[in-house]
């Protein structure tokens, strides 16, 4: 069961379907650590329309961060790229050593559910090796971990599902 | 733009008359009793019209396969039976076929009529969509209100699909949101927005979102936070509704707040879901969306319920066990991250720091909200990260506010009785929307109050009636301000109200006011608020058309056993002399959630007349 983001598929009237593979010039799968996010004006105005935030390709792309779904990289059936607006909380819970972030990481990772509490540790401890600079990228990210997991005996099958 | 809607509509409109022969032969009888399905009515989102027969909610012709499709379901049905089994040429694109457009028609007319003869066609973009969301059950979501918006208390709901392993994998985050909105082009300025939303200038269109995705925006963006309402919808159920969402895609409705709103489209969705359901026959007027959790709540819809904290709850629990000592290093350690190599830092005992540190790093995000990513910014909420990995805070563990669907009815009647100066009167009043500072506070927080379209008639002894306020909408919020967050209390109303003036001592005025400034949280439920107000008024008393004042207005706001005390004081100092003053104190005595009793009192001072007091018991019932 393949999970990938339907960016494209729903977007008929979207502006900017023109997608990127991953690591292609527009595609923000490269997104940086605590890349911040923009907000609505203003909680009045936002509360009238229900927040569609003013975005005019009606949110149907911006998940994908104009990354073209079909190419992302899917690991135990499910895209890292679904990763991809979580870099902050998955920061936050591998600094903590949990939480639903860090969940969600390990089964996008194919991680199965015996070894998850092990995953959980692993990447706490390295987590200076895994988040190595504050301007650390997506991608970044999931290189360190692959190469934290292949170190341990554990979870070494996990890092060469690609 | 408006080209590909006309081509959309052609492609989908123009082959049909030539193909009716293909479809099977259904008497008139039984089209028209198909026709009258509550299913078939709510696939078409039609409701019954002012004058008779139907009208529908979709305002797009594209989503129509008759040309009066809009206003006849029968004719609507027999053009969608023709369009099904239109053959497909080899050069025809198979997703825009029928079948494929309209795949939720499609499977209801085969069960319906036994259709075994249909054309084949392999709909591969639908597929893929349907197999990748995986739909297996739902969960409806509410974003709470926020106190410092109050127009957030009207709230939002959207529709969470999970696909089978959310439950065993705890994989929400991976999981995508129906959500209804406007659907807002291009830049227009945000008085003009406000009001094409308020109006239905802009059309509402389903979207799907990745949850996570509005779980930022909800959780940090707007700090609200979130209740999951998990629905006992079964696989096929839900399987059924996201079939629909499809056929709804890019199809444009009329939006408008009170009612054609996000809410209202999401019971239509679960009808569709579980056809036996009559969930919007409870809302002919307005639709609030706790009003929408109750409904999904009574019809036995709901299994379970899960809480999220926004952001801002998180930071200000994490704070709240730290000393002021411990609440200024917070402050340090966020503008400074070399602050956590200080001796005098390291000094503290490792358990009080790991607090310390993740209130500072929960601080420095939160400002980070709705900016840019700033270098600086990052750098030193990396290393508050780096070092709380190394000495891990323990969990928080947030209690539960009241739910807020259990919170008091929206529209409120008030009846009351008392005596202004030597002179008995009764009043009588209805508020369309929502809350003030002293009603019944169960699932609203303290400090917030958004009242909408109020009416106050009044009746002297010797049968004299009049009217004493008209309130078009009054907001109020009183957010506390902490050492760690400083924000704004802010309040506006405008209206017609009676004050004292030369002739008589209760003179009709129409005024706009508002003020600016801060709450304090003097005790555990008291709060102490001080605000600058400005106000312009016309008063037939006065020689000029509008006359400006600016004043004060300030107070303590207690929640007690009994109920919400309030006690104020305002004063408006006009430009033209008049001084005018006012001292109140307000006790609600909460009945039943839906019932209580109110005890005012206040004095009046003018410069034109002499001063008057007023006290008056009030009962409220907040009733649908």
């Amino acid at each position: 069961m393949k999970r990938i983001l339907l960016g494209t598929l729903f977007a008929a009237v979207s502006l900017n379907a023109m997608a990127q593979a991953p690591g292609g010039p527009d595609c923000g799968w490269g997104n940086m650590l605590f890349e911040g996010q923009r907000g609505t004006p203003a909680h009045f105005l936002a509360s009238t329309t229900n927040g569609t935030s003013g975005n005019a390709t009606f949110g149907m792309t911006s998940g994908t961060n104009g990354c073209s779904t079909n190419s992302a990289l899917t690991y135990g059936g499910k895209s890292w790229i679904a990763m991809n607006g979580m870099m902050d909380e998955l920061s936050k819970d591998m600094a903590v050593g949990k939480g639903e972030a860090l969940t969600t990481y390990a089964v996008v990772l194919g991680v199965a559910p015996e070894d998850r509490a092990h995953f959980a540790a692993v990447t706490h401890e390295h987590f200076t090796q895994i988040f190595s600079k504050a301007d650390d990228t997506a991608e970044d990210v999931h290189t360190n971990t692959l190469n934290v997991l292949k170190n341990d005996p554990a979870l070494a099958k996990y890092a060469t599902q690609a | 733009m408006l080209k590909r809607l006309v081509y959309l509509a052609l492609c989908v409109c123009a082959p049909l008359s030539a193909v009716a022969q293909a479809a099977p032969h259904v008497g008139a009888e039984r089209l028209q009793q198909l026709a009258q399905q509550p299913f078939w009515i709510s696939l078409g989102h039609y409701e019954t019209g002012k004058l008779g027969g139907w009208r529908s909610y979709v305002d797009d012709p594209k989503f129509f396969l008759a040309a009066d499709g809009a206003h006849e379901p029968k004719a609507e049905l027999s053009a969608t039976l023709a369009a099904i089994y239109k053959p497909l040429q080899s050069s025809d694109d198979p997703d825009k076929h029928a079948q494929c457009v309209y795949p939720a028609r499609t499977r209801w007319l085969r069960d319906q009529l036994q259709l075994t003869d249909l054309p084949a066609v392999d709909c591969k973009a639908f597929k893929q969509w349907f197999s990748d969301v995986a739909p297996d059950s739902a969960v409806l979501v509410f974003p709470a209100a926020y106190l410092n918006s109050p127009s957030s208390m009207f709230g939002h709901t959207l529709l969470r699909i999970d696909q089978a392993d959310v439950k065993t994998n705890h994989t929400a985050l991976l999981s995508y949101a129906i959500n209804f909105g406007a659907y807002i082009e291009g830049s227009d300025n945000s008085i003009l927005y406000a009001w094409k939303g308020l109006m239905g200038g802009y059309p509402g269109l389903f979207a799907l979102v990745p949850y996570q995705e509005k779980l930022s925006e909800y959780r940090s963006l707007e700090n609200r936070d979130l209740w999951e309402y998990h629905l006992n919808l079964s696989a096929e159920e839900t399987g059924r509704m996201v079939e629909h969402v499809w056929e709804l895609k890019q199809i444009r409705f009329g939006y408008f707040f009170f009612d054609e709103n996000c809410s209202y489209r999401l019971l239509e969705l679960l009808q569709v879901a579980r056809p036996g359901l009559d969930l919007l026959k409870q809302f002919p007027l307005t639709a609030i969306p706790t009003d929408t959790v109750k409904a999904v709540k009574a019809s036995g819809l709901v299994e379970k319920i899960d809480y999220r904290p926004s952001r801002e709850r998180e930071l200000l629990e994490r704070a709240k066990p730290l000393s002021q000592d411990e609440q200024d290093w917070v402050l340090k350690l966020s503008a400074d991250q070399r602050q956590l190599k200080e001796a005098d830092y390291l000094a503290l005992p490792a358990e009080r720091r790991a607090l310390i540190q993740d209130a500072a790093y929960r601080l420095e995000r939160y400002r980070a909200n709705g900016e840019e990513r700033d270098a600086g910014r990052a750098q030193r909420s990396f290393e508050l990260l780096g070092a709380i990995s190394k000495n891990p805070p323990p969990e928080l563990d947030i209690q539960r506010p009241g739910l807020p669907e259990d919170g008091h009815d929206s529209r409120t009647w008030q009846a009351g009785l008392g005596t202004r100066g030597d002179r008995a009167f009764a009043e009588y009043g209805l508020r369309m929307a929502y809350h003030d500072l002293n009603d019944n506070a169960y699932g609203f927080p303290l400090g917030a109050q958004i009242e909408i379209l109020q009416l106050k008639l009044r009746q002297y002894e010797g049968n004299h009636w009049q009217v004493q306020q008209l309130d078009l909408a009054t907001i109020r919020s009183l957010t506390p301000r902490t050492e760690l967050l400083q924000p704004w209390s802010w309040q506006v109303t405008g209206g017609l109200e009676r004050v004292l003036g030369k002739h008589g001592d209760e003179n009709l005025v129409s005024h706009v006011n508002g003020g600016a400034g801060g709450t304090w949280k003097l005790g555990d439920d008291l709060l102490g608020f001080a605000l600058g107000t400005v106000r312009v008024e016309h008063n037939n008393d006065f020689n000029a058309l509008v006359s400006p004042a600016a004043g004060f207005n300030t107070g303590l706001l207690w929640r007690n056993p009994l109920g919400n005390l309030s006690l104020e004081a305002k004063g408006d100092y006009f430009t033209n002399g008049e001084v005018r003053r006012t001292l109140s104190l307000n006790q609600q005595w909460e009945l039943s959630r839906n019932l209580g009793l109110r005890l005012s009192a206040q004095r009046e001072f003018s410069q034109l007349a002499s001063p008057q007091n007023e006290v008056m018991l009030e009962v409220k019932w907040y009733h649908y």
